[in-house]
């Protein structure tokens, strides 16, 4: 039904091109982008689960804490 | 919504502090859910999996055949054991992650009941034959909105809590849950659109080669946006939690999450390598495949690499031993299906049981050991106690990583032993293995040891089950958990120098990044899929190809109903091999009146493609009430009730309405009158003919459709291309 209602565009191979380009060009931009990203910023992210305010001071290994805080 | 008190913070710091309760009530609902569905459909695998080499046990009831259970097996293992399993990490990691409560209390518990409702329609109406058969997406359309309203309820209670947190800016897992929900929203609404025929029947909008890439499109990003992207969120918060160290590097996190979602999307053609599909989508999909490699590796190796300094601790706890074998899971499916997605190698793989083996690494290795490694994890968190037995845990990781191997492995023997056996030819250059039965009872001692793997794993789920339960009778469920954190401060972020500003800037700003992170996943399936539906030498029309007739239609209702797709392909694919075998390679245009396109992704029978004609009505009468009659050591199931149940034709003019809606040429007002008289013509036809096979049956039986169908299927181009008129007057063969 659809396809009734579009028509013919051609030049079928332009399309693997195009995707190809697309994706080097997002590939390398996010590459360069990540590889200049600064040490104290990757350092407080990766921080954020561990400090999400929950204590690790359970009953043994695993009992929760009920109060959890976080100060920033 | 209990977000609680004030308070004023201490002089100097911050003005004001807020008090608030994290919700632990809801994510003990969907971890008890998980649990409980986990059962069910791993019962609901290890029964077809019997059913493979006992086909008896089905009892000759029609509810529980292969055809029926499998999908009843895979909704209930990818969205009730998975799905619950995903919301209840998420509600746990988001909410601390966020620093505040759910959004809402009431779309969380609406999200809840609302799947789990959705869970027990597709329970109660798989079995009873309703089906679109498009592969994880079975469900008939009422099911299918019903599961869109939850779905965008749970978004909205995600993206609520997002919008409300406490923590300027947003950990990498966030960003997983956010991809998950916007994709999987687009995936089900776009693989979705049918056209209604009655309650639970409904046809396809798209057709054939349209309908396998939509389809394909959507099984893979069902596969990488449902089963992965949501449980890498869960890795990237609970092992850091669960190790107590950082993740290794949240650089490669980043990299790990942009590349994987623009990567992932553009990969679903894989599924369709050598079929009918333009050759161009092929490749590309093989491409995108091989890409995924570094993404998907990224992320294991960051996962691994987490737990350096720390590898002492996994010795002594199940919770970090569960997540290792799921990442290194992670790890090697993620390998493999490249490799798979080689057109070469797909050549040998496709259609067999390497693929079943595959898939269960993911399934029972990434995403079961990862659920089971999240509820070790929770549940003496929101009991407030101890796990009550880790050595039972170890058990149950001994005898589930037991039980995968011996799932896998026989699975990789068969699946190359069918790949080989199809494809050898004798010196003098015939089939080896003609007869296809030869290839299944050579492969029958490996289905009976993948049984054997299925209750492995299965009895570990029910012993952690038992350990669960203990261990919150031990303890005390803790329904809320007290915690505090600063508000986050209206002003907008300081704008810092350097190009990190740019991201930082990005993941404190959700809506962006949710819009921009769409964009990235999209741009793949639109550039695949637009093509096909605007160019249209994608698919050569072949004049000889005529729609269904009323009697076909029908018959190949039931072929749905009864998923003999689950079994058998219908893709003759070009190869010589399957050209000796089948007969003709099967062409795009032969499928244009395919709503849905039932290509089928498994052959534990042989193709069907080519089988109109081949073999005298009453062959197949007696295949289909007893299928050892005409193939001696056949594992089909008998399908005695299509001899006895009465053929429903009062549905025949919605039917026929709802196809020429989608673009199938009946001519206005057939339905009313025509379509009936000629199904019973073709009917009294079929009944010659099984009598001229010394058969008795009545025309009206379900048996005759059926019959009808498969001796229509794959002979249109047989016909001599009629001149076609402008318009269509008589559309039926």
């Amino acid at each position: 039904m659809i396809e009734n209602v579009l028509h013919d565009l051609g030049g079928v191979g332009i399309f693997g091109i195009v995707s190809i380009c697309l994706f080097f060009a997002f590939f390398s931009g996010m590459l360069l982008w990540a590889a200049r990203l600064k040490k104290p910023y990757l350092n407080s992210m990766r921080d954020l689960p561990l400090d999400g305010g929950e204590s690790t001071s359970h009953a043994g290994c695993e009992k929760i804490s009920h109060l959890e805080t976080r100060h920033e | 919504m209990t977000e609680s008190s004030k308070l004023q913070g201490p002089p100097g710091g911050n003005p004001q502090i807020d008090t608030f309760k994290y919700d632990n009530g809801i994510v003990r609902a969907f971890a008890i859910a998980t649990v409980v569905w986990g059962l069910v459909g791993m019962s609901a695998g290890l029964l077809i999996a019997v059913e493979l080499f006992f086909p008896g046990a089905n009892l000759n009831l029609q509810f529980i055949t292969f055809g029926r259970l499998r999908p009843v097996h895979t909704n209930a293992v990818i969205f009730a054991f998975v799905g619950n399993g995903m919301f209840m990490g998420i509600y746990y990691s988001l909410q601390r992650l966020c620093k505040a409560r759910l959004f809402s209390d009431f779309l969380s518990w609406f999200h809840f009941w609302g799947w789990q409702a959705i869970i027990v329609s597709a329970a109660v109406t798989l079995p009873l034959g309703f089906t679109t058969s498009k592969e994880y997406a079975e469900l008939e359309w009422p099911i299918k909105i019903a599961l869109a309203v939850v779905w965008v309820v749970f978004t909205i209670n995600l993206l609520g809590t997002i919008l409300k947190r406490r923590e300027r800016h947003m950990y990498v897992a966030i960003w997983f849950y956010i991809a998950t929900a916007l994709t999987v929203a687009v995936l089900h609404v776009t693989n979705s659109m049918t056209m209604p025929a009655g309650w639970f029947k409904s046809y396809s909008m798209y057709a054939g080669v349209q309908d396998a890439l939509v389809q394909w499109w959507y099984g893979h990003n069902a596969v990488a946006f449902f089963l992965t992207t949501p449980y890498l969120g869960l890795m990237y918060y609970f092992l850091p939690k669960a190790a107590n160290r950082p993740i290794f590097s949240y650089r490669l996190s980043i990299i790990h999450f942009w590349a994987l979602i623009f990567v992932y999307i553009w990969a679903g053609p894989h599924h369709l390598l050598y079929t009918a599909l333009p050759d161009w989508t092929q490749s590309l999909g093989m491409v995108f495949s091989l890409m995924l490699i570094a993404p998907s590796w990224g992320g294991m190796l960051n996962g691994l690499l987490t737990l350096r300094g720390a590898w002492d601790k996994v010795r002594q706890d199940p919770v970090l031993k569960f997540m290792v074998v799921a990442v290194t899971a992670y790890g090697m499916a993620t390998l493999e299906g490249p490799a798979l997605a080689i057109k070469s190698v797909n050549s040998l793989s496709h259609y067999t049981d390497w693929t079943i083996a595959h898939v269960h690494t993911g399934a029972l290795g990434w995403n079961g050991f990862l659920t089971f490694s999240v509820l070790y994890y929770l549940f003496p968190r929101l009991y407030n106690t101890k796990l009550w037995s880790t050595k039972l845990a170890n058990y149950h990781f001994w005898i589930a990583l037991l039980g995968m191997m011996f799932y896998v492995i026989p699975m990789y023997v068969a699946g190359v032993t069918e790949g080989l056996m199809w494809k050898q030819f004798t010196h003098d250059g015939f089939l080896q293995y003609p007869n296809f039965l030869e290839t299944v009872v050579q492969i029958l001692p490996m289905y009976r040891l993948r049984a054997v793997g299925g209750s492995l794993y299965f009895v570990g789920a029910v012993l952690m089950a038992f350990n669960l339960y203990r261990t919150a009778r031990s303890g005390q469920f803790v329904p809320e958990t007290e915690a505090q954190a600063a508000p986050l401060s209206k002003k907008a972020p300081v704008r810092e120098e350097g190009p990190h500003w740019i991201h930082r800037w990005l993941e404190a700003k959700p809506l962006t990044f949710t819009v921009l992170s769409v964009g990235a996943v999209l741009v793949g399936g639109l550039v695949e899929i637009i093509p096909m539906y605007l160019i249209k030498q994608n698919v050569p029309t072949i004049a000889s190809v005529k729609p269904y007739t009323p009697l076909e239609v029908l018959g190949r209702d039931i072929y749905i109903r009864e998923g003999c797709l689950a079994c058998h392909s219908q893709m003759v694919r070009p190869f010589r091999s399957e050209t000796e075998r089948y007969g003709e390679y099967s062409k795009a245009g032969e499928f244009v009146y395919d709503h849905p396109f039932l290509w089928g992704s498994k052959r534990i029978g042989p193709d069907l493609h080519r089988v109109g004609g081949k073999y005298p009505d009453a062959w197949h009468y007696n295949h289909l009430e007893n299928p050892r009659s005409t193939s001696p050591g056949s594992i089909m199931p008998n399908y005695p009730w299509l001899l006895s149940q009465k053929l429903d034709t009062t549905s025949l003019p919605a039917r026929i309405k709802a196809l020429r809606r989608v673009g199938v040429p009946y001519p206005e007002g057939f339905e009313n009158g025509p379509a009936q008289k000629d199904l019973e013509a073709q009917a009294a036809k079929v009944v010659q003919d099984l009598k001229t096979g010394l058969v008795t049956a009545p025309p009206d039986r379900e048996i005759i459709a059926v019959i009808a169908y498969l001796q229509r299927l794959g002979t249109d181009i047989k016909a001599a291309p009629a001149a076609a008129p402008a318009t269509p007057t008589v559309p039926l063969k």
